[in-house]
């Protein structure tokens, strides 16, 4: 068991969401940023959807009753009993350890995982927590967290070659997929998205992120449409031109245009973006999409297998460029 | 009909552009029918006024390869089955109600006649979405439209049933809401320990029953399991 000493607002418990519920009007939740997620959950020996602790911008300080093992996904500056350790590396620690997590100096989203992942009470087949319905609630401090079995031995001093941690710049090129409310912007208005840059604005929650650049033109259609489906990264465009990214606490449905969906694998680049960072826009099919997908999907299971000790991973350089190439043990 | 894709994850389809109860019906069959087939891609479906959503893996099916898969589910027609109505005992007006006179007057009508038209028809349940259990209803008179408030309140209880342009609907939990609030049901729309976790489910219709106070904290403390 831990207990909270000191908790940031917006300290959550998620997993990877809650599906299946969206045509009753209940949203997916679950992390801001699966890549990361995913990784730490790897690091302590847990499976994907492993529940853990996603904090904002400023981590928790935290006692442990017993023993197990954990890691932080997130570069901050991270201190065992006083002591300062890395993220991205997995930890023993023992009854009576305190762990503080100090503030993000990159990204929005950090992550902290336990072996054998937080055992919670699932609400309709998930962990994930989400505020607005009072699924699950806001951490705070005193609360105590139950750990789910785990088989501790070998799973401290993992850590993660440095070429798979996730970077987070303040700008970056978001790919997607245009549609499916094409028709409601004018080619022009489509030419201005995909051409100028948008900034991250503070208005920006789980829910969505605003963003603030040139007005997007809207044709003769307008911007509502007959109230439809929203998908995780989906792009609307209300009336005043200024798109809004519709992240993991979106509303199920809505009624503004949209003008393209996030690919996949950027979802996380744009949850990582700060207040003030810069995004633009690039279109690709959905079956180059679907391609990246599966790539990430392979890489995230040899990096599994790799802290697993199942696979090794050797870097390589050829034709100037490094890659990294994973063989068996 | 159409095929779009909407992101790497989803396919949508669209079986016309306007509000109509056929089209809805239709969507909703489709949906149905997909759902039940439950193929191993399948991660859920969102079915709308007028589109279904298909969320699928796009590890385990490309996108054409999911357009193709849902073309022989297309032709589902909707049940002959009676529909099922759902009654929403509902007081009005009142500090249920604190915009029901306001209602009146923009409409040149009495209090009691904005009961009577509120109360008339069987909505039908379009869709659901917003929030966990919110309906988007068809069919209100258009003699009791009202536009919304200016400023939006911070604090809607939960179970308000209110008016907005020409829709009406319910809160189905507290929440800031600028609708015209004209009554308030004890039913709980959502409750993530029951199964279904929503009463309205997309494709019933509703009906409102007038009720008095007494009646409504009655039912209040069965479904809330408190006292006010």
């Amino acid at each position: 068991m831990i207990e909270l000493l000191k908790v940031p607002s917006l300290t959550t418990i998620q997993d990877l969401g809650r599906f299946g519920y969206q045509k009753l009007g209940i949203p997916v939740s679950g992390v801001m940023d699966d890549y990361s997620a995913r990784l730490v959950n790897y690091l302590v020996g847990n499976d994907d959807n492993a529940p853990l602790i996603e904090f904002v911008l400023q981590g928790p300080t935290m006692k442990f009753y017993s023993s197990t093992v954990f890691a932080v996904a997130g570069e901050a500056d991270i201190y065992l009993n006083g002591v300062k350790i890395e993220p991205w590396q997995s930890y023993w620690a023992k009854r009576g350890d305190v762990l503080e997590v100090d503030v993000l100096k990159r990204g929005v989203y950090g992550y902290i995982a336990f072996a054998g992942g937080i055992k919670c009470e699932k609400i309709l087949g998930s962990c994930a927590t989400y505020l607005r319905a009072k699924l699950g609630g806001a951490l705070k401090a005193g609360d105590k967290l139950k750990l789910g079995y785990a088989i501790l031995t070998k799973k401290e001093g993992k850590a993660l070659p440095d070429e798979f941690k996730p970077e987070y710049p303040n700008e970056s090129e978001i790919r997607v997929i245009l549609g499916p409310q094409l028709e409601h912007f004018t080619k022009e208005g489509i030419e201005t998205f995909l051409s100028s840059p948008y900034e991250v604005t503070p208005n920006s929650d789980r829910m969505g992120y605003r963003l603030e650049g040139p007005k997007i033109e809207h044709s003769e259609k307008g911007a509502d449409i007959i109230t439809d489906a929203i998908p995780l990264g989906a792009i609307q465009v209300p009336a005043n031109g200024k798109p809004i990214i519709m992240l993991a606490d979106r509303q199920t449905t809505g009624g503004y245009a949209k003008i393209a969906v996030v690919a996949k694998v950027d979802v996380p680049k744009v949850a990582q973006t700060r207040a003030g960072g810069k995004l633009r826009f690039k279109a690709i099919r959905v079956e180059e999409s679907q391609e990246l997908l599966r790539k990430r999907e392979t890489l995230l299971r040899n990096i599994k297998a790799l802290l697993e000790g199942k696979l090794r991973a050797y870097k390589i350089k050829a034709l100037g460029e490094e890659f990294v190439v994973f063989t068996e043990v | 009909m159409q095929f779009k894709p909407a992101g790497d994850s989803a396919l949508v389809i669209i079986f016309g552009n306007e509000i109509d109860e056929r089209i809805n019906k239709k969507v909703h069959a489709v949906a149905e029918a997909i759902e039940k087939a439950s193929p191993e891609w399948l991660i859920e479906i969102v079915p709308t006024y007028t589109s279904v959503y298909v969320y699928y893996d796009p590890l385990k099916i490309g996108y054409s390869e999911v357009v193709e898969a849902v073309k022989p589910f297309l032709n589902a027609e909707p049940k002959k089955e009676k529909a099922r109505i759902i009654e929403i005992p509902t007081v009005y007006g009142g500090e249920f109600g604190p915009d029901i006179e306001f209602v009146a007057e923009y409409n040149g009508l009495s209090v009691d006649d904005i009961i009577e038209i509120h109360s008339k028809p069987l909505y039908r349940i379009y869709m659901l979405g917003f929030t966990p259990g919110f309906a988007y209803l068809g069919g209100m008179d258009e003699r009791i439209a009202t536009p919304r408030l200016e400023k939006p309140r911070l604090k809607v209880p939960a179970g308000s049933v209110g008016i907005a342009g020409k829709q009406t609907g319910i809160y189905p939990l507290k929440s800031p809401g600028g609708w015209r609030l004209i009554g308030r049901t004890p039913l709980k729309l959502f409750d993530a320990n029951r199964e279904p976790p929503t009463l309205l489910q997309p494709g019933n219709y509703i009906k409102f029953v007038p009720i008095s106070e007494e009646e409504f904290w009655e039912i209040y403390k069965k479904e809330w399991g408190e006292e006010r």
